[in-house]
């Protein structure tokens, strides 16, 4: 109870602090997530340089007015301008180009330009306390209460004493009754030999158990052949989620900081794997970033050894690279076939129907059984987006045809042979 | 009634005997051994059965509820185009020493998985041949070398190069010969490779020798054209008349994938062009090509060469030109000496849309074969020696000087790349023992092969698919080889193999590698040639993205002498070419008119010297003279097995002849009539068996079973090449035959410098001994079916009505006579959107087979070796059926008055001299299949896109599905073939390394489960994806 008290505590002290944090920088917010996702994988607010340099001071470094506005739009444009400083500070990073931004609006260029000349300094803080919160529940949570099988054996130790002080009860009990009626003292019979004289004299009873009990049991192995296979559970909601070699947090990268799904699993929409980020895309931000916020170097210094980074030079060695043995958590049944592309491009299905609310765990768990059940039930339910692919134009206007008498112009996945065996099975 | 009856099991019973009634006390008769057993005195002990019962139960239930963990493994930098699970593909060139095609290699996840053909190509040099499909599984092939040998034992690549430098060394300065032998080198940067060892080592020579010689072709176009080249044959020109005389070009003969490809052409029928190529075929051996002719003679292989000076006399008669004097009767078969004056006609009224090709590799033949194309007027047309073969350049004769060079001590070093002579020289040449005498002897073989075995150095060479190279196929065209994998067998893990030419640019001090060298012969000499691309990078690229570069008839000029490239200051060879200025290239390249033309000035301008004089007469004196034997032999090649390079390919042994439809064997092809009267097994069935005969063919003495081939010449035998190998790591091989079967090189003999595959020095004796083939088809004839199951109809017929021998079938109902369309017991199927079907040209189809390897390796499906062939267990998901003609018809049997009984067993046989047909047989999709309908567990059920559709999840494995599928196209596992340590040795994917082949987007099927054609259904939906994904990528682009 204490614990739970004090998790609550956690968690709503934390809340308070993203709140607080979020209501004053509502300006910044919007600047925040531009910056995550166009200038981060280049630019860190700190000193530290990544490909670009930090901006840490940013603000008192460049030309004042409207420079910093041109120079984030189209720096190219600035540097044909002849601006020195433009052309200085091109040279010092090694004549390596930014990249142009003609495609981020005015105001979201404000947004970052406000956002990286007021870095909110309680960012981290922040941070720390929502992930450090998140850990600690998840880890405490299985703490709590008693497993049901200690109460059993407790409850079954109690009864084997009580049986066996009741035995010796009516032992003595028969001797002083026998000594009174001066017969002889009666020899304790075996644990066993009582049994069995229990059993022939109760044989009904035990039959009748017997039957139940193995009724019982067909049908909790029945049960258990279902789930065979399906690492989720249908009761808690509670699926496979294994400890990875590296302790990645989806929170911290899909949520805190909103880095798009499609950019780390990015054969998303060409392949049927989703892909596992190879450690160079990685690296892509980490190079930088070289100390997190909840672990520190312990968990990223995993990705540079498997990259054959060395951090304080900033080299490669390719001699001393290493895959990372990610833990596979989505696993489908057996001899099936599964495109992720057909899914997500053109049936542009979200990656949280599926896969849960990733961007909320800490750890990745299966939150969907991944069964063909559950694959045919969604192909039952689901409405085939047709309109505006043109592959779809002729089958459209056939199946409108065939389903004439329902009057349906939107079909399912089902009705247009979306449950077939050989569409998954080949 | 009556209740007093009484019944005895026996008279024992009815007399009561002691016996009975002692017995009678007794449930068994005899007693079990049960005390034995529960004591421990038997085998097992009780104890151990329980143990063994409980630990296997506690396994099953174990196994079943574990949750296996599974590990994803990215890449740590993906490479750029690789994208997990998306196939690549990549133009390369398949060249082995003796086949050749330019191809694509599928690739997934960086494995090689598939060879499809390069359709750019296809029309220059070809499609793909079965073998070609197959030579993927040999990068997987666990006989391949790891590591460099030395004497007998593994070694490492520094120590290796360091003793053969000495060697190398010692032997120039000896004035020893160093001796190159090498099979046809295709590849004109390997020959600059040569130019670059020659110069360092003086003494070297190359000698060039092809197992299979095309010898005599090259002979006999220098004594007429004073041109020492193989020439092409262009079968899509000859679209009239084509004569071949036991020349195999569409199943082996020189470069069958482009001939067949070109006479497939003309064997396409339209309502608009209603024309055909007349094909005639004299052989001895039934052949994939005679099987395809309109006409087929049977002939003896010692009456080659007067069949051709009998066409010689008879198209000089037609022509108008003067004949040979010489005895040309053919005496075995007067119908053909009867039909020769008859060609003859038709072919001088087909002048330069004709062809004669001559199989056989004697100089005078091919003479006279020659003399006759030049009266046809072929030359330019159908046949060019300008537009020459680079392929097929072995030269007999160089082989015989080498052997003498070797006996006489003059060779201190020799060299083997591409070439296998220990197993594929013919044995009177004695090349073995001459071998052993080379005091250095170095071979660059991928295994341990016969010729490895008795090298001092092995320097095992890349894999084809691992490896950098070029080829020059034909004049004017050059394609490129690039490597599709990473060398399987590489460092640190292992000491690793290496490119043939890397080892000897190293040995002859090139400080480069050889993609370097190979970019800088390109800049040098092949991108001059071209005036397309500006700059060498662009062209480079294009090139190789392309795998062809087809340049222009007179810029296409092959030096005669490769010289060294020149290099600079730090050994890295100059690249000094620029492109060609073509003025009106580009012009050219449209109007294909203007180029023909060019090129006919160029020509000219080469004829205008004058050409020798021929003595035909002499040539055909020479070419009559064969002895004739009472038996006499061909020796030929698969198919499948070819020379023998993919002896150790499964796929290859388990692909049926396509004529005898034998698989995993080696055997005598003799006459069915020739086998009765020789007392032999006929083999009627596949339970009735063959026998085995002892054979000696010049001197050689094997024994061999004898299959009774129908269309084979009377008196004749036929034996394959490619069997008999004598390689410890060739487990696949030695499943084949009688131990591996016999090697029929052996029997080559040399007559007039030329390596002859036919003899008359040939005897037969049986033996007591008998031998059982595994054949997939063991029905030879149609059995009267011919309206049921294969149509055919003559040319003729068809111009007056293109129906003809084609009826609609019709279905009796109380109604009267019913298209069958309109009948139906079911309810039609939906059929909203796509609908598959899938056609096969009958007309064109060969017969050739490389369809059945090519979806062995698409489909994953396993290999089962011959004993499960022979119980009809083979599991190839296409077929291709093959039909002999009988006498028997039912037309003869209503005219002739000849009962049932008697016209079915007349019609089992098939003709003295049968044609042939040929019928690819996949899963046919049936609407309302008949296999639907039986599946009890709706494991097989239909599609909305017509597709009977296979679930092996679903299938419990009561095979009532093949039982009723009519074209019993449906296959059964019967065992776990990729898993079950039984077949290992045949199945490749039970190996780590194998494994690599399989298709990733194909289930591979376990033990108890039906499987069958799927019409490549992952191939249609990811067609289908494509189409969707793109129209879904366009409306986002708006």
């Amino acid at each position: 109870m204490k614990d739970m008290s004090r998790n609550a505590l956690n968690f709503l002290f934390g809340l308070i602090l993203v709140g607080f944090v979020s209501i004053q920088h509502t300006s910044a917010a919007d600047g925040k997530t531009v910056f995550k996702q166009n200038c981060a994988v280049c630019h860190a607010l700190t000193d530290t340089k990544i490909t670009g340099p930090g901006l840490k001071g940013v603000g008192d470094r460049v030309p004042k007015g409207d420079w910093l506005f041109n120079w984030i739009k189209n720096n190219e444009k600035v540097i044909k301008s002849g601006d020195a400083y433009a052309n200085k500070i091109f040279k010092d990073n090694g004549n390596t180009a930014m990249t142009v931004f003609e495609n981020l609006s005015d105001d979201e260029i404000k947004a970052v330009e406000a956002y990286i000349l007021n870095p909110p300094v309680e960012q981290k803080v922040a941070a720390t306390g929502g992930a450090a919160n998140a850990g600690g529940g998840e880890g405490n949570e299985e703490e709590n209460g008693v497993n049901p099988l200690y109460i059993v054996l407790a409850v079954m130790v109690i009864l084997a004493i009580l049986i066996g002080i009741l035995r010796s009860v009516r032992l003595s009990l028969q001797n002083v009754t026998n000594a009174k009626e001066g017969q002889l003292e009666v020899e304790p019979a075996t644990f066993t030999e009582e049994s069995k004289n229990w059993l022939s004299n109760n044989r009904r009873f035990v039959a009748v158990c017997l039957i139940v009990l193995s009724c019982i049991g067909m049908k909790s192995c029945w049960n258990s052949l279902f789930r065979i296979g399906v690492y989720y559970d249908y009761q808690t909601g509670k699926g496979y989620h294994p400890e990875q070699p590296i302790k990645f947090s989806h929170k911290i990268h899909a949520g805190d900081n909103a880095i798009a799904c499609q950019y780390c699993h990015n054969s998303v929409e060409k392949s049927r794997h989703a892909g596992i980020p190879t450690v160079n895309i990685c690296m892509n931000c980490h190079k930088g970033i070289q100390e997190g916020a909840v672990t520190g170097t312990k968990e990223i210094s995993k990705i540079y050894a498997a990259a054959g980074f060395d951090p304080k030079k900033g080299t490669y060695d390719v001699s001393k690279q290493n895959p990372i043995e990610w833990i596979k958590v989505h696993n489908l049944p057996d001899h099936v076939y599964f495109n992720h592309s057909q899914h997500v491009v053109v049936g542009k299905i979200e990656c949280a129907q599926c896969h849960g609310d990733v961007k909320a765990m800490t750890t990745v768990e299966q939150k969907t059984p991944l069964t063909m059940k559950w694959c045919i039930e969604c192909h039952r339910k689901t409405e085939v987006a047709m309109a505006g692919n043109a592959y779809y134009d002729r089958l459209h206007e056939a199946l409108k045809e065939k389903y004439k008498k329902e009057h349906l112009t939107t079909f399912t996945v089902a009705q247009m042979g979306g449950i077939e065996c050989a569409k998954c099975h080949y | 009634m009556g209740t007093n009856k009484k019944y005895w099991k026996g008279l024992s019973e009815l007399n009561q005997s002691p016996e009975f009634l002692k017995h009678q006390q007794n449930e068994f008769v005899e007693d079990l051994p049960m005390t034995e057993a529960l004591n421990g005195e038997g085998t097992t002990s009780r104890r151990d059965f329980l143990k063994v019962v409980g630990f296997t139960t506690a396994a099953a239930a174990l196994a079943s509820c574990e949750t296996p963990v599974i590990k994803s493994i990215p890449y740590v930098v993906k490479p750029e185009d690789v994208t997990p699970g998306v196939a690549n593909f990549y133009a390369s060139t398949f060249y082995d020493g003796h086949d050749f095609a330019p191809v694509l290699v599928k690739t997934q996840e960086g494995r090689p998985i598939k060879i499809e053909a390069n359709e750019l190509l296809k029309k220059h040099i070809g499609g793909t041949t079965a073998r070609t499909q197959s030579s993927v599984l040999g990068l997987y092939d666990s006989a391949r070398l790891t590591a460099p040998y030395a004497k007998g034992s593994a070694s490492d690549w520094k120590s290796v190069d360091a003793a053969i430098g000495k060697s190398l060394a010692d032997a120039a300065a000896g004035g020893k010969e160093i001796a190159i032998l090498s099979s046809t080198i295709v590849s004109p940067s390997t020959h600059s490779v040569l130019a670059e060892f020659t110069a360092k080592y003086p003494t070297t020579k190359v000698y060039h020798y092809d197992s299979v010689s095309y010898s005599a072709l090259r002979e006999a176009n220098d004594k007429v054209f004073s041109k020492k080249v193989t020439s092409t044959y262009d079968f899509e020109k000859a679209n009239k008349v084509v004569v071949s005389v036991a020349a195999d070009f569409l199943g082996t003969w020189l470069a069958p994938a482009v001939f067949s490809t070109a006479y497939a052409k003309n064997k396409k029928v339209s309502p608009e062009k209603p024309e055909m190529v007349k094909h005639y075929q004299f052989e001895s051996n039934l052949s994939l090509t005679g099987a395809n002719a309109d006409e087929r003679y049977m002939i003896k292989p010692s009456e080659i060469g007067k069949t051709i000076v009998a066409l010689y006399n008879e198209v000089a008669k037609a022509t108008g030109n003067t004949g040979v004097s010489a005895n040309a009767s053919i005496a075995s078969n007067p119908d053909a000496q009867k039909a020769i004056a008859k060609i003859a006609k038709e072919l001088a009224a087909a002048k330069g849309q004709s062809l004669v090709v001559c199989g056989l590799n004697d100089t005078d033949t091919q003479v006279l074969v020659n003399g006759i194309n030049k009266m046809l007027d072929n030359y330019d047309k159908t046949i060019s020696y300008e537009y020459h073969l680079n392929l097929k350049k072995g030269d007999d004769k160089e082989l015989a000087n080498l052997i003498a060079n070797m006996n006489s001590g003059k060779t201190g070093v020799v060299i083997t790349y591409n070439s296998n002579p220990v197993y594929t020289a013919p044995a009177k040449t004695g090349f073995a023992a001459a071998y052993k005498k080379v005091p250095v002897k170095i071979s660059f073989a991928q295994t341990l092969d016969e010729t490895a075995q008795l090298a001092d150095y092995v320097c095992p060479d890349h894999n084809w698919l691992e490896s950098w190279g070029d080829a020059n196929p034909v004049r004017g065209h050059y394609s490129l080889q690039q490597p599709t994998i990473n060398p399987i067998f590489s460092q640190p893990r292992y000491q690793g193999t290496r490119q043939a030419q890397d080892t000897l640019l190293k040995w002859a001090g090139v400080k480069t590698d050889y993609l370097t060298y190979l970019q800088a012969y390109w800049q040098n000499h092949v991108y001059p040639m071209q005036a397309k691309y500006g700059d060498f990078y662009s062209f480079w690229s294009n090139t190789l993205h392309d795998g062809l570069l087809h340049v222009h008839f007179a810029k296409a000029v092959e030096p005669a002498v490769i010289e060294p490239m020149a290099k600079d200051s730090s050994g890295k060879p100059l690249m000094t070419g620029v492109a060609a200025v073509i003025a009106d290239s580009l012009a050219l390249k449209k109007d294909e008119k203007k180029e023909k033309a060019e090129e006919k000035k160029v020509i000219a301008a080469e004829e205008e010297k004058k050409l020798p004089d021929v003595d035909y007469n002499a040539a055909a004196a020479k070419a009559t003279a064969a002895k004739s034997g009472t038996w006499e032999i061909t020796v030929y090649e698969k198919v499948s097995l070819g020379n023998g390079n993919q002896s150790n390919n499964p796929w290859l042994h388990e692909l049926p002849d396509p004529i005898s439809k034998v698989t995993w064997d080696n055997y005598i092809t003799m006459h069915p009539e020739d086998v009765h009267e020789q007392k032999f097994g006929e083999m009627l069935r596949q339970d009735v068996d063959g026998s085995i005969a002892t054979l000696t063919v010049n001197g050689v003495s094997v024994e061999l079973p004898v299959y009774p081939q129908p269309g084979q010449a009377k008196g004749t035998i036929g034996v394959a090449l490619g069997y008999g190998r004598k390689v410890e790591s060739y487990k696949v091989a030695k499943e084949a035959g009688i131990d591996g079967g016999a090697n029929a090189f052996e029997f080559l003999s040399v007559t007039n410098d030329t390596i002859q595959n036919i003899s008359s020095e040939v005897s037969i004796a049986a033996t007591d001994k008998i031998h059982q083939f595994a054949a997939t088809q063991i029905h030879h004839t149609i059995m009267g079916r011919e309206e049921q199951i294969l149509r055919e109809t003559s040319l003729a017929q068809y111009k007056e009505d293109a129906a003809s021998n084609n009826p609609k079938a019709f279905i009796h109902t109380n109604q009267g006579e019913r298209p069958v369309e309109e009948v139906d017991l079911w309810a039609a199927h939906p059929r909203p959107g796509v609908k598959w079907g899938m056609v096969i040209d009958m007309n064109t189809c060969i017969g050739c087979a490389a369809c059945v390897v090519a979806c062995t390796a698409e489909n994953n499906v396993p290999t089962v070796g011959k004993d499960q062939v022979r119980r009809t267990r083979d599991m190839a998901w296409l077929r291709i059926d093959r039909y002999y003609t009988s006498d028997m018809t039912r037309k003869r049997a209503e005219e002739e008055h000849i009962g049932g009984r008697r016209m079915y067993l007349d019609m089992e046989n098939p003709s003295f001299n049968p044609k042939v047909t040929f019928q690819p047989i996949m899963c046919q999709h049936c609407n309302h299949a008949p296999c639907e309908t039986v599946c009890p567990v709706l494991a097989t059920n239909h599609s909305t896109e017509g597709l009977n559709q296979m679930t092996y999840n679903r299938c419990i494995g009561t095979r009532y599905c093949a039982n009723n599928c009519p074209f019993k196209v449906r296959r059964f596992n019967w065992f776990n073939y990729q898993g079950n340590p039984d077949y290992a040795d045949i199945n490749p994917s039970q190996q780590d390394l194998g494994r690599m082949v399989l298709n990733p987007d194909v289930v591979v099927r376990g033990r108890g489960v039906m499987e069958k054609c799927s019409m490549c259904q992952q191939r249609l939906q990811a067609g289908k994806l494509e189409a969707k994904s793109r129209s879904a990528y366009k409306r986002r682009c708006y």
